[in-house]
C-alpha cells in the first residue's frame, strides 16, 4: 500500500507546492514585518506553517480514500455549500464592504474560499452523471442552473473574484467535455449585452474598482491606490529585487494588503523580475502537472475534478498576478499558496492532495 | 478516461496557461526592466522627504554691536508634493493656514514631482500648529519643522537701510542672482538683505529622511548641516537713527497737523561722518515694516504699502530727486571765490531785483550792500545770480561735477539714482531747447534742472567740511564671523581731494556758520551745545507745496556729522528740515541722553 503510494505519487507536484508554500512562508514573513517587531511575534507565519502542516497531515490521510468516495457525498456537499452561503450572509462579518467571514467559536473562516473546492467536487459528479449526454449547448443548462444559486449568493456578498472563479472553474469543465467555442462566442455576446444590466447589479465600491482599473490614476487614494503602489512595487524591484525584507514599498506599508492579496508585488519588490519570473514558472509546474493528472486520470470524473482544480489555479494566478501588475481589475482573489490566508491555503493545499490522490489511483497502462 | 476529445482540450488548456504565464512575465519584464527606473523612483519618492533646513542668516549690528536684525525660531508647515494630497487636504490646509486653496495647489504644482517640500506657511500662530496637529491624521503629507526667521526688532527702523528678505520667487529662481536656489529659500529683496545677501545667507543644509506611508520618520538618510551665515556690523549708530526716525515723525506730525504743510508725508534725511564718509542714520519715510515681508505678505500690508501714493518702498535718501534749492548756492559760491570772480569782501547790492533780469528775491525783499557771507546767511539770490552770471554755467557744471553732482555716491545700496545736472546738454536733451541766461540764473541758485539726492547734498557738504576731501558714503564697517572674530572688512571707498582751495572753503563755512546763527535762515541752531553750520533750502515744487531742505553739520569748527534733510512738500526749509536737524544734532552733541537710553532698553 505504502509502495503503491510512493510510486504514485507526483513528486514534480509535491516539490512544486512545497517549493509555493514556503515561498509564501518567506514573502509573508517580510510582508509582516513591522508588525512582528512591533509586536515581538510572527503570528501571520506561525498561523500560516500551523495550517499548512495541519492541511499537510489533512492531504496524507486522504490519500487513503478513493476521491472517487466524493461522488456519494456531492449532493450533501452542495447543500453544505449553499448553506453556508447563505449563512455568510445573515451573519457573516463585514469587512472591506463585504460579508466574507463566518465565525464559529474561535474559527474565523471564509465560506467562499472552501465553496471553490466544493463546487468543484459536486459539479464535477454533476457533469460526470450527465457525460453521455453533453452534446448540445442546451444540455449544459441544467449544470448551468447548478452552479447559478451559489453564483448569486457570492455575487450578493457582494465578492465579485469568488464568482469569477465559479464562473472559471465551471468553464475549465465545461471545455473538457467539448462546449463548443461557437457557444462560448454566443454566451460572450449575451454577455455584452447583459453588461448594462450586471452593471447595475454590481456594487458602487465594484463599479469604481472597474473604473479605476481602466484609469488608476483617477483616484490615487481610493481603490487606484493599491494598483499604483503595486505596480511602483513591483517596478522599483528591476532584475534582482532589493533583497528579503529590503522593499522599501512593503516595508514602509505602502504596499497595503501587502501579505494578502498583494503578496506577490512583494516578491516582485524585493525579489525582483527573477523571482517574481521563478514563481510563475513554479505555477506553470503546478498548471502542467494539473492537467497532465486530468489526461491521464482513470475516469471522467477525475478527469474533471482535475481539470476544474487546475482551472482554479489557472485563474487566480492570471487575476491575482495581473492584477498587483495593473492589468486585471481588483478583485480580491489570492495568490494560491503564496497570500496569506488559511481558508485560502487550506482550500488550495486540499485540492493539490485530490489532483495527487487521483495521480495515485490511476491505472498505469504500463506495468 | 483516456478520451482523446478531452486530452486535446486539456492540451488546449495547458497551451492558454503557458500564453498567461508568458504574458505576465512579460508584464513584470515591462515593469521591472524597461520602466524599473520610473519605478524606482516613485518608491523614493514615497519614502523620501528631504527638507530644506535653513541656515540662520547672519546678524547686523549697529556700529555699537546693538542688533538690528535677528532670527528667531518659529514653525514652518510643509507638504509632500509627491503624495498628490487630495481636495479635502487642501481645503483643511486652508482653512487652518488661511491660505487660499489654489495658492496651496500651485506651491504643490511649483514643488513638482519631487521629495522636496513644498513650504506653505512659516511663524506659524500656536492656534495654526495646535489645529494642524489635532488634524494630523488628516494631513498625511503635512509636516511641521522649526526654522530660524528673521526678526526687525525695531520694525521700520532703519527699513530702507536693512531692507527685507522674503522667499526666493520663480522669476527668481529661473534667472539672476538666486538662479537655481531650492523653492522655500529666504533671499534678501531689498537693502543691505539684497546687497549682502551671499554672505547672510549662508549655506542652507538639507535633511533627507525615510518616511513610512504615515509620514513618520523611519531613519534619517543623509544630511547636511547648514552654514550659519557672516553677521555685519554696520555704520549707523542705533541712538541716532532711533532720534532721527523720532524727530521726523513728530515734525512730519507736527507740519500735517499745524496746516502748515498738509501733505508732508515724505521725507528724507541722512546722517554722516564727513571724515570717513560712514553713515550714521538715514531715514526714508512713509517707512514700511521689513518683517512684513519675511513670511510673505499679507494682502492688508500689501495694499497698506501699494496704496501708499507716497512710495513707502523707496529709500528716499538715495533715490528721492529733488531741486537742491538755496542748498546749491554753496557750489555757485564756491565756485565764484575758487575762480576768483569774487573776493569775500566785495559788496554787491541787493534792490530786491536782479537788474540783469525780471528776478529776484522771494517776496522781493531787498538787502542792500551785502557781501559773501551775509549773502550766504541770509541766502539772498541776487547775490547768487550775479556768482551764477559771472561764473559761467560752464564752470558751474565742473563745480557741481566735483562736488558729486550727477553721478552716484556709489553707496552700496539698491536703487541710487544719479541725479541731474543743469547743463546746455541737458536741458537740450530734456527739452530740445537752446541753454539761455536765465538758465544759468535758476542753476545758480539751485532752482534749474539740477536734480540730486539728499545723499548728494550731504555728500557735497561733507566735502566742503572736511576741506575739500570728499569720502564718499558707505554703510558696512566689517563683516565678522559667528565667534565675533572678523571675517573680512570691505575695501573703504577712496577718499578724493576736490583741489578746491582752502581758503575758499574756509570762506564758504564761515557764511554757512552764520546761517546758523543769530540773524541767518537757521538761527534756531544756535541755541545747540556747540556752533553748527549749513543751509537751508526750499525747492520749487510744481506739484504741491515747496520742498524743504536743510543740510548741515556740526560741530562748525570741527565737523563730526553732517546731514542732509529734505521734506517733501514741508514749504521752507528753514519751518520744516530744521527743526529735524536739530533734535539730531542735540542728541549727538548731548551724547543721547538718558530718556533715549531706556527706550533702547524696551525692544519691540
Amino acid at each position: 500500500m505504502l509502495k503503491r503510494y510512493m510510486r504514485n505519487m507526483d513528486w514534480i507536484l509535491v516539490m512544486t507546492i512545497l517549493a509555493l508554500t514556503g515561498i509564501g512562508m518567506v514573502l509573508i514573513a517580510s510582508a509582516t514585518h513591522s508588525e512582528a517587531v512591533a509586536t515581538g511575534t510572527n503570528w501571520y507565519v506561525h498561523r500560516q506553517a500551523l495550517f499548512l502542516a495541519v492541511n499537510i497531515a489533512l492531504v496524507i490521510f486522504s490519500l487513503r480514500f478513493d476521491y472517487r468516495l466524493l461522488k456519494r457525498i456531492a449532493l450533501p456537499l452542495y447543500i453544505i455549500t449553499v448553506v453556508m452561503l447563505l449563512a455568510v450572509m445573515l451573519v457573516g462579518k463585514t469587512s472591506l464592504g463585504a460579508q466574507r467571514w463566518i465565525a464559529i467559536g474561535p474559527i474565523v473562516f471564509q465560506p467562499s474560499e472552501f465553496s471553490k473546492a466544493f463546487i468543484i467536487v459536486t459539479l464535477a459528479a454533476f457533469l460526470d452523471n450527465k457525460g453521455d449526454f453533453l452534446d448540445d449547448f442546451t444540455d449544459y443548462l441544467p449544470a448551468v442552473g447548478f452552479l447559478l444559486v451559489p453564483f448569486l449568493l457570492v455575487l450578493k456578498q457582494p465578492d465579485l473574484g469568488t464568482a469569477m472563479v465559479f464562473a472559471a472553474i465551471a468553464f475549465s469543465m465545461f471545455w473538457t467535455c467539448g462546449f463548443r467555442v461557437k457557444w462560448l462566442a454566443i454566451m460572450g455576446g449575451t454577455l455584452v449585452v447583459a453588461m448594462p444590466l450586471l452593471w447595475k447589479v454590481l456594487h458602487e465600491y465594484q463599479r469604481n474598482r472597474i473604473r479605476v482599473f481602466m484609469n488608476p490614476e483617477m483616484d490615487p487614494f481610493g481603490a487606484g491606490y493599491h494598483v499604483i503602489q503595486s505596480k511602483i512595487a513591483i517596478g522599483s524591484g528591476l532584475l534582482m529585487g532589493k533583497g528579503w525584507m529590503q522593499g522599501t514599498q512593503s516595508q514602509l506599508n505602502f504596499l497595503p494588503e501587502n501579505h494578502t492579496d498583494f503578496i506577490f508585488a512583494v516578491a516582485g519588490e524585493e525579489f525582483g523580475f527573477i523571482g517574481a519570473a521563478l514563481i510563475l514558472l513554479l505555477y506553470l509546474v503546478l498548471i502542467w502537472r494539473g492537467l497532465h493528472i486530468a489526461m491521464n486520470a482513470d475516469d471522467r470524473f477525475g478527469t474533471l475534478l482535475a481539470a476544474g482544480i487546475t482551472g482554479m489555479y489557472i485563474f487566480h494566478v492570471m487575476i491575482n498576478v495581473g492584477m498587483t501588475a495593473g492589468i486585471m481589475p481588483v478583485t480580491g482573489v489570492p495568490l494560491p499558496f503564496l497570500s496569506y490566508g488559511v481558508s485560502s491555503l487550506a482550500t488550495n493545499v486540499l485540492m493539490a492532495g485530490l489532483l495527487l490522490n487521483i495521480n495515485m489511483r490511476q491505472t498505469k497502462l504500463q506495468f | 478516461m483516456r478520451n482523446q476529445m478531452a486530452a486535446d482540450r486539456l492540451r488546449k488548456m495547458l497551451a492558454v496557461a503557458v500564453v498567461i504565464v508568458l504574458v505576465l512575465m512579460g508584464r513584470m519584464a515591462w515593469l521591472q526592466l524597461y520602466k524599473g527606473m520610473y519605478y524606482g523612483a516613485q518608491a523614493d519618492g514615497n519614502r523620501m522627504r528631504s527638507n530644506l533646513v535653513m541656515a540662520p542668516r547672519g546678524l547686523i549690528y549697529d556700529c555699537n554691536g546693538q542688533i538690528l536684525a535677528d532670527n528667531f525660531s518659529g514653525y514652518r508647515v510643509g507638504i509632500q508634493p509627491l503624495r498628490k494630497p487630495d481636495d479635502a487636504e487642501i481645503s483643511l490646509l486652508s482653512r487652518i493656514l488661511a491660505i487660499p486653496e489654489d495658492k496651496i495647489r500651485a506651491k504643490i504644482k511649483k514643488a513638482g514631482n519631487s521629495y522636496e517640500t513644498a513650504y506653505l506657511k512659516s511663524d506659524l500662530s500656536p492656534a495654526e500648529i495646535t489645529a494642524l496637529e489635532e488634524n494630523y491624521r488628516d494631513l498625511p503629507g503635512v509636516s511641521l519643522d522649526l526654522q530660524p526667521i528673521r526678526r526687525y526688532p525695531y520694525k521700520e527702523l532703519a527699513a530702507h537701510v536693512l531692507g527685507y528678505v522674503g522667499e526666493v520667487s520663480g522669476a527668481q529662481q529661473a534667472e539672476g542672482r538666486y538662479k537655481g536656489l531650492p523653492s522655500g529659500s529666504i533671499v534678501g529683496k531689498d537693502g543691505l538683505e539684497w546687497i549682502y545677501d551671499k554672505l547672510l545667507r549662508g549655506t542652507d543644509g538639507r535633511r533627507t529622511e525615510e518616511v513610512d506611508v504615515r509620514g513618520r520618520i523611519v531613519r534619517e538618510l543623509a544630511g547636511q548641516s547648514p552654514t550659519v551665515g557672516k553677521n555685519l556690523v554696520l555704520t549707523i549708530d542705533l541712538r541716532m537713527q532711533k532720534v532721527m526716525e523720532k524727530a521726523v515723525d513728530e515734525q512730519l506730525q507736527f507740519l500735517r497737523s499745524s496746516g502748515w504743510a498738509p501733505n508732508a508725508f515724505s521725507c528724507a534725511v541722512v546722517a554722516m561722518d564727513p571724515r570717513t564718509g560712514a553713515i550714521k542714520a538715514m531715514v526714508s519715510r512713509p517707512a514700511f515694516d521689513p518683517n512684513w515681508f519675511v513670511n510673505g505678505i499679507s494682502t492688508t500690508n500689501w495694499n497698506k504699502i501699494n496704496n501708499n501714493t507716497f512710495h513707502p518702498l523707496t529709500n528716499k535718501v538715495i533715490s528721492g530727486l529733488y531741486p537742491p534749492g538755496s542748498t546749491f548756492k554753496i557750489v555757485t559760491g564756491a565756485a565764484a571765490l575758487d575762480l576768483h570772480k569774487v573776493t569775500p569782501e566785495e559788496k554787491i547790492f541787493d534792490s530786491g531785483k536782479y537788474w540783469m533780469a525780471d528776478i529776484g528775491n522771494a517776496g522781493g525783499e531787498a538787502l542792500g550792500w551785502i557781501n559773501f557771507e551775509t549773502a550766504l546767511a541770509k541766502s539772498d539770490n541776487v547775490y547768487f545770480y550775479e556768482m551764477g552770471y559771472r561764473v559761467g554755467i560752464d564752470n558751474l557744471d565742473d563745480y557741481s561735477r566735483k562736488f558729486g553732482f550727477g553721478k552716484k555716491t556709489g553707496i552700496k545700496l539698491p536703487g541710487e539714482a544719479e541725479g541731474i545736472l543743469s547743463s546746455p546738454e541737458v536741458k537740450k536733451q530734456i527739452y530740445d531747447e537752446p541753454w539761455r541766461l536765465g538758465d544759468t540764473f535758476n542753476a545758480a541758485i539751485g532752482q534749474g534742472f539740477t536734480l540730486a539726492t539728499p545723499l548728494q547734498l550731504a555728500q557735497m557738504l561733507s566735502t566742503v567740511a572736511e576741506n575739500g576731501v570728499l569720502h564718499p558714503p558707505y554703510l558696512v564697517e566689517k563683516v565678522v564671523n559667528e565667534d565675533g572674530s572678523t571675517y573680512m572688512v570691505p575695501e573703504k571707498p577712496k577718499a578724493i581731494d576736490l583741489g578746491i582751495s582752502k581758503e575758499t572753503l574756509q570762506l564758504v563755512r564761515q557764511g554757512l556758520a552764520s546761517v546758523a546763527q543769530e540773524g541767518g535762515t537757521a538761527s534756531y541752531l544756535a541755541s545747540l551745545p556747540a556752533p553748527a553750520a549749513g543751509k537751508t533750502g526750499t525747492s520749487e515744487n510744481p506739484h504741491g507745496r515747496d520742498h524743504g531742505l536743510f543740510i548741515a553739520y556740526t560741530p562748525a569748527d570741527d565737523p563730526s556729522l553732517v546731514i542732509a534733510c529734505v521734506v517733501e512738500q514741508g514749504s521752507y526749509g528753514s519751518v520744516s528740515a530744521v527743526p529735524i536737524v536739530y533734535k539730531v544734532m542735540d542728541a549727538y552733541l548731548k551724547n543721547y541722553p538718558e530718556p533715549d537710553k531706556k527706550e533702547a532698553a524696551g525692544t519691540n
